[in-house]
């Protein structure tokens, strides 16, 4: 990094050690200061926020044709052009915010008496419900990630255990204490065998993860349309392609419906943390997370050590991909237990490629980016005529790009380095 | 080339016999298994062969049991023979021939169905014309990682051609200025991977995947943004270009000289690209920074800069490759409408080795899969049309699990180079 620290002219650079002790006492501001302009782990996830949001915002007037209408006569009424730019940006980003987490005119009505708390909380409930697949799936990318292994194949892992946990939600008849269970694990397994086909190949012929995975990704979603139409899964009642609904006694149990009966926000999302958490003490505590963090570090030293480097990849990636087919058993069995279609899955997978690079693969960071994404994704989804529905994935993209070149955000915004260099995440080439 | 090489000690006498014991029994085993079939499932089923374009009326039905008899008896005698012992020499060709024959009997096979023709030229046209998507995006896959970029990029490169392409000529109502937006989207948006590649020296996996969603997410917004203007998003088509009397020509006329406008251009750039990267000076260099960049920056060039131009110049192909996919197949713009097929396209650089007369023979064995998958999946064939349209892809993974091993990726492919710290 030595040639991009000589390169930025920050104006405002104090001379580095004179942080250190000619100093009696640097005060709170100077230091909270130097702390805003380091491009440290925290301000660059914030700056990264900031600087996706500004690049949504002229990304939504450039492509709104009545503002860009507004900016023809640009010299003659400049005011025009500012107001309705300010407008736009402020409304659309208003109503993802009412999406994702209050709704004003809900919130009036509340105080006018006309609604319950119930229909408060329904923006918040929604984000709970988008968070909670994204939680999965962005530990299945994670995990994959402390290992030097990219699974881009968790939207396929992801289809594969809705499928799983289908099939065992509606053909066997069983006590809930029994058949919830089964059904989830049956997600889960679903999702390992998928996921365990990218490690075994780079394990044993050195296949590409990212090109392996992706090509399994098409596979599965080709097969989903096919298993759809089969009589085994298609619906009984319905004619379009949708599957079989779920038995009473693996569905998910909702968690607020008795508040409101549009609460959607199911068991799945507490089972989330829970799973976040086992990821947390597998990785920090575990032999096993021990060894895939040294195979990520550096997989020769780890193999001089006495550990397979091969049976880690397909353990790590059997275990990325059980985990993203929990996500998918949480849809199957939770919010679509009515029956899946092809539209079920959305593009959980690849937001847990953003979800585990704004998380920093740590379980904890994943979690807390989970929620941030889902609550986009609520909101967007809520705004959808007004604001493109996909403005969630452009922030997201432009979010984590920012992430992934933290050394992008430092010589924009001309930020000092901090102590310990750059964080950024590894994945290896061909 | 071998007047200036000694003679070598000969390690491998060429005329020697030798035996390969697996292959032998792969060949072999798909042989007798392909003669089975034939005496077990083909009852007295034809296969209709036709040249739809220039002669049609005639058509020829072949037997097809019997075709396919002959056409095992050759894989099983090509195995037999491995198993034998052969000339070293001869290896390659023998197992070329017991390929071509299993894949030609399982064709056979395919088209025994009622009503269902091989239109020989409509498919064989068809097949070049599918596999142009796969020649730019390998083109410009070999072109970035010969120089030691790994582009993981080019399904969003593609996208943005795709998108471009189709609103820069509804704007300029000129289809041609339409391909020169897509291929300057293209380059632009592989400017920023080559900006954090080789300035800020990020990861380029990652990277590249990210340049991924960011393109899916762009266009995907601008697209459900400019619907609600008309006249940006209508499809244009580039004119047939019809070689007049050669068009005519049996076989070779439709496939060589009625082809669209992409197809003539996807085909001199291969031969462009490979007499740039083995012939010129560039390519030397190019070549050199892939492999040894400290060795190449010891000779005086700059490695970064040479890497910025290469991925830069690359996007310009992969834009190319994009507008395929709309003014190639005269369609508007559609979200995520490349389908993964960038992906595919570096599987199509990793069996050509990284080198672009390779590449052409890859995108040709991919492109016609595709075109026997689709063509197979619009006569009504008994295989669900999902597994068909899986086809591609399940190629990708058995090619990419069975090759990567062999083909040597350039030794300094992914790895930033920072003057530096050598």
């Amino acid at each position: 990094m030595s040639d991009s620290t000589a390169t930025t002219e920050a104006p405002a650079e104090p001379p580095a050690p004179d942080t250190e002790g000619s100093e009696p006492k640097p005060n709170f501001m100077r230091l909270f200061g130097g702390y805003l302009t380091e491009a440290n782990s925290v301000m660059v996830t914030i700056y990264s926020l900031l600087l996706a949001f500004l690049i949504g915002a002229i990304l939504l007037i450039v492509s709104d044709e009545f503002t860009r209408s507004t900016f023809s006569y640009f010299f003659s009424r400049p005011q025009d052009a500012w107001y309705a730019s300010r407008d736009l940006v402020v409304e659309s980003y208003t109503s993802l915010f009412e999406g994702a987490i209050l709704n004003f005119n809900t919130l009036e009505a509340y105080r006018a008496g006309d609604a319950e708390f119930g229909n408060l909380l329904r923006p918040l409930s929604e984000t709970l419900t988008y968070a909670t697949p994204l939680i999965f799936t962005g530990l299945a990318v994670g995990l994959a990630f402390r290992a030097g292994l990219f699974n881009i194949g968790a939207q396929g892992q992801l289809i594969f255990g809705m499928m799983g946990a289908l099939i065992v939600g509606f053909s066997l008849d069983l006590p809930i204490w029994l058949h919830l269970p089964l059904a989830i694990i049956a997600g889960a397994v679903a999702g390992g065998a998928l996921g365990a086909v990218p490690g075994v190949l780079k394990a044993t012929t050195g296949a590409h993860e990212v090109i392996s995975s992706i090509m399994l990704n098409n596979i599965a979603a080709l097969f989903l349309v096919w298993a759809l139409g089969t009589a085994f899964l298609h619906s009984e009642t319905k004619s379009d392609l949708v599957s079989k609904p779920v038995d009473d006694s693996a569905t998910l149990p909702t968690l607020l419906s008795s508040l409101n009966p549009s609460l959607r926000v199911n068991l799945a999302l507490i089972i989330g943390f829970a799973v976040a958490a086992l990821v947390w003490w597998l990785l920090s505590k575990s032999t096993f997370g021990f060894r895939i963090r040294a195979v990520g570090f550096n997989e020769h030293a780890a193999a001089t050590a006495g550990m397979r480097i091969g049976s880690t990849y397909t353990t790590t990636m059997t275990a990325a991909g059980a985990l993203a087919g929990l996500g998918g058993a949480a849809l199957a069995l939770g919010v679509s237990s009515g029956g899946i279609t092809t539209n079920t899955a959305l593009d959980y997978g690849f937001s847990g490629i953003t979800v585990a690079l704004l998380g920093r693969a740590n379980p904890g960071g994943i979690v807390a980016s989970a929620l941030l994404f889902g609550a986009l994704k609520a909101g967007a989804l809520s705004a959808q005529p007004d604001v493109p529905v996909d403005i969630s994935t452009l922030l997201q993209a432009t979010i984590v790009l920012f992430i992934a070149a933290p050394a992008l955000v430092k010589a924009i915004l001309h930020l000092r380095t901090p102590r310990g260099g750059l964080v950024t995440l590894e994945a290896k080439g061909w | 080339m071998a007047v200036d090489t000694a003679p070598a000690p000969a390690l491998v006498d060429e005329r020697a016999p030798a035996r390969h014991l697996r292959a032998g029994i792969v060949y072999a085993v798909l042989g007798l298994l392909v003669i089975l079939a034939a005496v077990a499932l083909l009852g007295d089923r034809t296969t209709t062969v036709a040249f739809d374009k220039t002669l049609t009326d005639a058509s020829w039905d072949a037997p097809t049991r019997t075709v396919v008899l002959i056409l095992g008896v050759i894989a099983t005698a090509a195995g037999a023979w491995m198993i034998a012992g052969l000339p070293q020499r001869w290896y390659k060709i023998a197992g070329a021939a017991a390929v071509a024959a299993v894949v030609l009997a399982l064709l056979f096979w395919a088209y025994s169905q009622e009503g269902t023709v091989f239109r020989a030229e409509s498919i064989l046209a068809g097949a070049l014309f599918l596999s142009m998507p796969y020649i730019f995006g390998a083109l410009s896959g070999v072109v970035c990682e010969r120089s030691g970029v790994i582009n993981i990029g080019i399904e969003g490169q593609f996208l943005m051609g795709a998108f471009t392409g189709v609103l820069v000529a509804n704007i300029t109502g000129n289809i041609y200025a339409g391909l020169a937006g897509a291929m300057i989207a293209g380059s632009l948006s592989t400017m920023l991977l080559a900006l954090l590649a080789t300035r800020f020296q990020v990861n380029q996996v990652v990277v590249g995947v990210i340049l991924n969603l960011l393109a899916l997410g762009f266009t995907s917004f601008m697209y459900d943004q400019l619907k609600k203007a008309d006249g940006l998003n209508d499809a244009f088509s580039v004119p047939v270009i019809s070689w007049g009397p050669l068009a005519d020509i049996p076989v070779i006329g439709p496939v060589l000289f009625q082809q669209k406008l992409f197809v003539y251009v996807g085909l001199v750039m291969v031969a462009v690209v490979w007499f740039l990267l083995y012939r010129t000076r560039w390519g030397l260099r190019t070549r050199a920074v892939g492999e040894h960049p400290a060795a190449a920056d010891s000779m005086g060039v700059n490695v970064n800069r040479l890497r910025y131009w290469n991925v830069v110049a690359a996007g310009l192909l992969a834009g190319f490759g994009g507008a395929w996919f709309t003014l190639g197949n005269s369609l508007a713009f559609n979200k995520n409408m490349t389908a993964g097929l960038g992906f595919v396209a570096l599987a199509v650089m990793i069996v050509g080795r990284w080198n672009p007369l390779g590449v052409l023979a890859g995108a040709l064995i991919f492109g016609f899969t595709t075109q026997i998958a689709r063509d197979l999946s619009a006569a009504g064939s008994s295989v669900p049309g999902e597994f068909l349209q899986m086809l591609p892809y399940a190629v990708t993974l058995v090619v990419v699990a069975g090759l990567i091993g062999r083909a040597k990726a350039p030794a300094a492919d992914g790895v930033p180079y920072n003057p530096g710290d050598k």
